[in-house]
């Protein structure tokens, strides 16, 4: 009997523990800086939170995508090339899997950026794009000057991308998939390889939704 | 001289009728997939594909979107016996046909696969996910690899 009542105790407690876990704000990644500031005359101490930094690419459609584009919206943000066949397959079958996840979400955006912009034309992406089985304008598959896409891959982003001749598409970057929030800051990095990461990226999609509309 | 004949002619009956035997013995074996032969191939197969093919084609064969033909059942790997053994190692480029779909993604091959690494994988490719074509013999592999050609 007391056993039963321990476990039932414990039962309890993980089912706390876990249903706080999901009521809980999702955690703000990246360094920050707390400065203090004057408003309206009084001195104030404010946290600055690392942000994406402004870019400007071009889509499948061959329109101009830019923060802009993701004003107000939650995005999920990955780095690929599609002639890739290590770990990019897998990337976008488990990014097609979140893009059918979102797709009542009008306030939620897939940004996938080539590494390869000199092989991976518009062209070449409208036509990967259709391939996929992705229509509309939720997920965009950017291209742009290559150092651009590096430099927001590594310091924006925090996911490694650069060109590499040993390797044996030529290139290495990591397999990571970001949150970003309206607010342009990281709040969760998931591996982009592994089912299990996805489906807790897909929950906490909505748990940041929530968030916004309590 | 005439006995001798006799002799020979039996023993020719008995030979011709034990490799009768034996061919149907191994035509049996392909189909009924229950050999360790089979069963070896086959799970060396499955961990080579998992390698080697599993990032496009998915672990259930069942490829992704246009972008990368199904392996289950795929009317192209049927009619394309020889040629999908082949671009296993040398690859294979522009378009493709699947099952009334086109496809227009380079499959880059994976040179350094052995004839045995070959047929293993097509045993299980040819046998996973409801297809059922019995057991690819390296020696079947080694006889199409000479008339692949190519790089």
């Amino acid at each position: 009997m007391k056993k039963i009542l321990n476990l039932t105790a414990l039962a309890l407690l993980l089912l706390n523990c876990t249903s706080k876990k999901e009521t809980e704000k999702l955690p703000i990644l990246g360094y920050r800086e707390v400065v203090a500031k004057e408003v309206e005359g009084q001195k104030v101490i404010d946290t600055v939170y690392h942000t994406i930094a402004d870019f400007q690419f071009v889509n499948q459609d061959s329109v101009v995508v830019t923060n802009e584009t993701f004003a107000g919206k939650i995005y999920i943000a990955d780095f690929f090339f599609t002639s890739c066949r290590t770990i990019c397959p897998i990337m976008k079958t488990q990014m097609l899997r979140v893009y059918e996840a979102i797709q009542d979400m009008p306030d939620v955006a897939i940004l996938s950026h080539t590494i390869d912009p000199e092989y991976d034309t518009v062209a070449l992406l409208r036509d990967f794009a259709d391939r996929l089985g992705v229509t509309g304008n939720k997920w965009h598959f950017v291209t742009g000057e290559q150092d651009k896409i590096y430099d927001i891959a590594q310091t924006s982003y925090f996911a490694t991308a650069m060109v590499d001749k040993t390797e044996p598409d030529g290139f290495i970057h990591s397999g990571a998939f970001l949150l970003i929030d309206k607010e342009r800051r990281i709040r969760g990095k998931y591996d982009g390889t592994v089912e299990d990461d996805v489906n807790r990226l897909i929950k906490d999609i909505e748990r940041l939704r929530k968030e916004y509309n309590p | 001289m005439i006995s001798n004949l006799r002799f020979w002619k039996s023993e020719l009956a008995v030979l011709s009728c034990c490799l009768l035997f034996f061919l149907m013995l191994s035509c049996n074996q392909s189909k009924t997939d229950n050999s360790n032969k089979f069963n070896n191939y086959f799970r060396q197969g499955e961990q080579l594909y998992a390698k080697h093919c599993s990032n496009c084609h998915q672990v259930d064969g069942t490829g992704l979107g246009r972008l990368y033909p199904p392996l289950k059942q795929s009317d192209y790997m049927n009619k394309n016996f020889e040629r999908v053994i082949c671009l296993m190692r040398n690859g294979i480029q522009g378009e493709l046909v699947v099952n009334g779909v086109q496809y227009n993604q380079a499959m880059p091959g994976v040179p350094t696969l052995t004839d045995l690494e070959t047929a293993e994988i097509a045993t299980y490719i040819y046998n996973a996910w409801g297809n059922e074509h019995g057991l690819i013999d390296v020696k079947e592999v080694e006889q199409i690899s000479n008339t692949c050609g190519g790089k």
